[in-house]
């Protein structure tokens, strides 16, 4: 777009068509005060608090010619003979602004005293009082007095619940619509809405359960007064008494930059802290509102030592000694390959390295894994690490000239934060496709939905790389230099027709065709997949892998894959190795884990911060069989209830470390407190144990397959390869900096990412300027403590050549007597171990089955009857929720606490049939 | 030389015939000045409720960092304080104080006033914290009104909105 060139204040500033005022005025360091308008939202003009003197030149209506005057300069008339409000009003070439003549400030002062004759004025007792935007321009802009009566006051019965987690005080609402268009426009949850009108003007929840959206709290920062507050700080302490510690969410591998805000060593409450990379000004309100399990009473305290059949608990000494002497006893007699190891991909990478060290070389043992291993679970495929998005890549500047692919991924429930980072990219001109199996939120913001049949999804993907093929799409530059084996798939193809294809996926070829041209001739294009991905199977990733190869979209910033794996640190996780394919030895994962520990094969294992026992009997069996197990966790689990040792750990408040989010960006999280009952951090207790073991063979972790090779890449769709060099076999860190410089020397790609370095990381031209308190005032933090290093994906060496590994599915056969294919699906309320103390607790579902209309017809199910599922691993009941757009013949389960899917699932997808109960 | 030594002696043979200024402390006790700043109370209204609405802004205007607040919420059917909010925890540290009377002119309630008690003294450090129990006046001690010590400084009531006095 062309340059404007105006004068603001005597200043001029040229900035692009199509800005308004108020941001020109920023980009020339003014601060023009407004209350509806924000800088991430789509402006209005409801308020009236940025009014200022527009001058424009005066054009003859005779000649349309700019009048000269006599000075040879152009006359300049008054904008409409008043005042502009500056956040809707274009600027144009030759304007003058003047934000500080006597006529603004009359007006400015004249709209703070209408806003304050239906205000309560109970600062004192309100929440937002200390960061609030209605005290900060009263002060500064406003009058010392009013000229209304104090007894005239508007009053409404204080505050009204907006849903369970947000109250409403009506008499503080200024009624700028800001929570409405953020619910409207960047959540896309618009339930929201204004009711009645003048001085009964009001906002309402339109929906039920009220407020029902996984964004609410963000409405509480952007409200400028304190209208909106969220019910888990209300009253916990003044907003200038809590320290603030910058802190990363763990809940999802979006990776969230939060502040936990302290007082007194207790959490009062979490912001989110800027971070354009990764969330730009928001977090969602599961890491708002799901940080109370920290602090609950709940947490274990001291290590717990089996003596029969209880645990008691014991002192840290006695607790080590004992793992220390189980572990190398059974490594004596059975050998390493006996042990086994299994982490989180909650906990932080200095955790997972360590765990790691010490189950790899230290004990010697190549088990290791960081999935559960139930039946259900679908193998992870990590196109992140190789493909990954291009180092670089800010969604939130991505928008026209970008497409964006959805495949078998619900971001709302999965990742939350990208449904906002997704939608602005939308916004901005932006394509989104999305192919799921069943419906999602997403869709409605998306150009086209596509929905293939479960089971089908394979069919669908091909026929995208297909229709690239055919039309032409294919980026040959790209192709020629860095991908191999374009001969070998177009012959694997040549069969196939984008037709057959979508014909058996049973979605429409318009679409795919649209799909596939959209992805290939934008400039840029990115693939996210989730859940319903990896359920389907690898032929769906080798697919979207040569997608992305084909139409050169990998490799380069802005262009690449997200992988939404479960667990907030699944990306670290793996690249710390914890996955069975990461040493010289390939070892067993958690399934064949599993399997061994029945068979007496394995005999003793560690387990951190995981819970692979939960609603899981055959691995609660499994356990049992096993002759030690010793458990690190922040609760006693059911795993941890199985387990002879059970040792207690920091949670992320008590503690430092760095996660590594979806899109490869290492992130610091600081100690917000001191350890809750003095409990060790993770990385500590591996040293602990590691420490106490007697010296014994040991294994290095070097990997012997070249990583990043010129050769082409055998395994681009596989596993992540091993990306470790031999770590040191000491084990002496005394902090958990040191743990991050062995990282740092050791993992490949993480070169740099010492806590010094990530300290250092400054956001480079969006970060929040000095004088805009007026505008992020009681929002998020400003990002003093670094945003993070983005490390590089295999694609992004240019000399990485990948191979071309997509092919033809195997038919899909459906069950001869198990009609309906079940699918497991992730809800972000799980009503998991982190929920505990949340006032989440009430948006958590209980155990369910969701069928289609047809389906919950033709058994002739209502809402709430329980039906029988039946599949060849065994049989659960549940009572019936029904999706009216859910196609016919799936089945959705979400996979929340309590149940039973283990008990039923034979695979990520499972074939079942369905008898109505009661 | 000898001249100014006698007349330093003719002072003290002057004030030996003089009736002494001494105070006899603590069986005489000398009335202070209005404006005294002496040891804090927390006041009540009329109808008993506590003046104080936990707002904090007493400790945010302390210089000496001697108060602690801890809010919380109401509850409607047994409320501490008109309005939504009172103070769960009150305590000065009266070995920080300076006796400023800050958080008195911060106070919107008036609910926080240095009165005219002087005699603080302590066997230890712990007792110097006074909380919630020791600066609070009785029930029946309320008033609507603005606290009459503080009327003599013409000061204006400002409650919150929701604060009918
Ligand atoms: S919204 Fe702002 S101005 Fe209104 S009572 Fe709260 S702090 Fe005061
Ligand atoms: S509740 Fe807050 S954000 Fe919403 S309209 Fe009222 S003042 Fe604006
Ligand atoms: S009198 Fe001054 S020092 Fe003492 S508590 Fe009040 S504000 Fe603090
Ligand atoms: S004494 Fe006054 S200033 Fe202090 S918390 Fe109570 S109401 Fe607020
Ligand atoms: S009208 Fe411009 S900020 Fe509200």
């Amino acid at each position: 777009m062309p340059d404007v060139t105006l004068v603001i204040n005597g200043q001029t500033v040229t900035v692009p068509a199509g800005t308004n005022i108020v941001d020109a005025a920023r980009a020339a360091g003014v601060a023009i005060p407004v209350f509806c308008y924000h800088p991430r939202l789509p402006p209005v003009g409801m308020c009236r608090m940025c009014l200022v003197e527009v001058w424009t030149p005066r054009v003859d209506p005779a000649t349309r010619q700019v009048v000269i005057g006599d000075d040879g300069k152009p006359v300049m008339a008054l904008m409409m003979g008043k005042l502009q409000p500056g956040c809707v009003t274009p600027v144009s070439d030759g304007m003058e602004v003047r934000t500080a003549t006597e006529k603004v400030h009359v007006a400015q002062k004249g709209q703070l005293e209408f806003l304050l004759t239906s205000h309560p004025l109970d600062c004192p007792v309100c929440d937002k009082g200390g960061e609030c935007p209605l005290q900060n321009l009263t002060m500064q802009f406003g009058p010392s007095t009013s000229r209304f009566d104090y007894g005239d006051k508007i009053h409404f019965e204080k505050p009204i619940p907006l849903g369970d987690l947000i109250y409403l005080d009506r008499e503080r609402c200024i009624l700028c619509s800001r929570c409405v268009r953020f619910q409207d426009e960047l959540a896309g949850d618009p339930v929201l809405g204004f009711d009645h009108r003048g001085r009964a003007w009001e906002i309402i929840s339109k929906s039920d359960p009220p407020f029902d959206s996984k964004f609410s709290g963000n409405t509480t920062d952007i409200c400028p007064v304190g209208a909106l507050t969220s019910a888990d700080f209300r009253f916990k302490a003044r907003v200038w008494e809590v320290r603030p510690t910058a802190s990363i969410c763990p809940h999802c591998p979006v990776g969230c930059n939060l502040s936990l805000d302290m007082r007194h060593d207790k959490l009062m409450r979490v912001m989110p802290r800027e971070n354009d990379y990764v969330n730009e000004i928001w977090i969602c309100d599961k890491g708002r509102f799901g940080m109370r399990f920290i602090e609950s009473a709940d947490r274990l305290r001291h290590p717990l030592i089996r003596k029969g059949d209880s645990l008691v608990p014991a002192p840290w000494d006695e607790a080590i000694a004992l793992v220390a002497e189980k572990l190398s006893q059974i490594r004596e007699h059975a050998g390493a390959a006996s042990l086994g190891g299994l982490a989180g991909p909650e906990l932080p990478n200095e955790d997972l390295y360590l765990f790691q060290k010490l189950v790899r070389q230290t004990l010697g043992s190549p088990n290791l894994d960081c999935s559960t291993g139930a039946s259900g679970a679908p193998e992870v495929v990590d196109l992140a690490a190789t493909l990954g998005v291009g180092r670089g890549t800010n969604l939130a500047k991505s928008g026209a000239g970008t497409a964006v692919l959805i495949m078998g991924a619900d971001p709302e429930e999965e990742a939350p934060l990208y449904v906002l980072r997704l939608r602005g990219i939308v916004a901005r001109g932006g394509d989104l496709t999305v192919i799921n199996p069943y419906p999602t939120k997403l869709e409605r913001s998306a150009a086209r939905s596509i929905r293939p049949h479960a089971g089908f999804e394979a069919f669908a993907a091909l026929a995208l790389v297909k229709a690239v093929l055919d039309q032409g799409l294919i980026a040959t530059e790209f192709v020629t230099a860095r991908v191999q084996g374009l001969d070998e798939l177009t012959a694997r193809l040549r069969e196939q027709s984008v037709e057959s294809l979508c014909e058996t996926a049973g979605v429409s070829e318009a679409s795919v065709r649209a799909a596939a041209q959209a992805f290939a001739t934008a400039e840029h294009a990115i693939i996210i997949y989730g859940r319903a991905a990896l359920a389907a199977g690898e032929d769906v990733l080798r697919a979207l892998t040569d997608l992305a190869l084909l139409t050169g979209k990998a490799g380069r910033p802005g262009s690449g894959v997200i992988a939404l794996l479960p667990g907030g640190n699944a990306r670290g996780a793996l690249d710390m190795g914890v996955h069975p394919g990461a040493g010289s030895r390939r070892g067993m994962g958690a399934r064949e884990m599993w399997a061994a520990a029945r068979d007496g094969r394995l005999r003793g294992m560690i387990i951190a911060g995981m819970d692979p026992a939960r609603d899981n009997p055959a691995i609660a069996a499994a356990l049992d069989a096993l002759e030690f197990v010793v458990v690190q966790d922040i609760f006693l689990t059911e795993t941890a209830q199985r387990a002879d040792v059970v040792l207690p750990t920091a949670s992320i408040a008590g503690r430092e470390g760095t996660f590594t989010n979806a899109e490869r960006r290492v992130q610091r999280f600081r100690q917000a407190r001191i350890p809750e009952y003095n409990t060790p951090a993770g990385w500590e207790v591996m040293q602990r144990i590691a420490r106490a073991l007697p010296p014994g063979r040991s294994e290095s972790v070097t990997d012997a397959r070249p990583v990043a090779g010129r050769r082409a890449q055998r395994a681009s769709g596989a596993t992540a390869t091993a990306t470790m060099d031999a770590p040191p076999a000491t084990w002496d860190y005394a902090v958990a900096s040191d743990v991050a410089d062995e990282i740092a020397a050791t993992v490949r790609g993480y070169a740099g990412t010492t806590y010094a370095s990530l300290g250092l990381t400054r956001a480079p031209e969006w970060g929040r300027q000095p004088d805009e308190a007026v505008y992020y005032d009681g929002t998020s933090y400003q990002n003093a403590e670094g945003i993070g290093i983005q490390i590089a994906a295999t694609a992004d060496d240019p000399k990485t050549v990948f191979a071309l590994r997509a092919r033809v599915p195997a038919p899909f056969t459906r069950h001869a007597t198990r009609p309906y294919l079940l699918l497991a699906v992730t809800r972000a309320y799980d009503g998991g171990e982190w929920g505990r103390e949340s006032k989440l607790r009430s948006r958590m579902v209980p155990p369910h089955v969701i069928l289609s209309v047809a389906d919950a017809a033709a058994h002739s199910v209502a809402p709430g009857a329980i039906v029988r599922l039946e599949s060849d691993a065994g049989r659960i009941e549940l009572p019936v929720q029904i999706e009216v757009t859910l196609p016919q013949g799936l089945v959705l389960i979400p996979d929340v606490c309590g149940t039973p899917l283990s008990t039923i699932q034979t695979g990520p997808q499972t074939w079942v049939a369905i008898s109505r109960v009661a | 030389m000898i001249g100014a030594i006698f007349k330093g002696l003719g002072t003290t043979l002057k004030y030996l015939f003089r009736k002494p200024v001494t105070v006899e402390y603590p069986d005489v006790k000398r009335p202070v000045r209005e404006r005294f700043r002496g040891r804090h109370q927390l006041k009540r209204f009329a109808n008993g409720l506590e003046r104080c609405i936990g707002c904090s802004l007493c400790a945010a205007a302390c210089p000496a960092d001697a108060i602690l607040v801890v809010p919380a919420e109401n509850d409607p059917a047994a409320p501490h304080s008109p309005g939504e909010r009172y103070a769960a925890r009150y305590e000065i540290n009266m070995l920080r104080c300076i006796y400023c009377g800050y958080c008195e002119d911060a106070c919107p309630t008036n609910a926080i006033v240095l009165e005219h008690q002087y005699e603080i003294s302590f066997y230890d450090r712990k007792s110097s914290v006074l909380t919630k129990t020791e600066l609070l006046v009785a029930p029946d001690r309320g008033h609507g009104e603005i606290p009459p010590i503080l009327q003599q400084l013409n000061r204006r009531p400002s409650p919150p909105a929701q604060i009918d006095l």
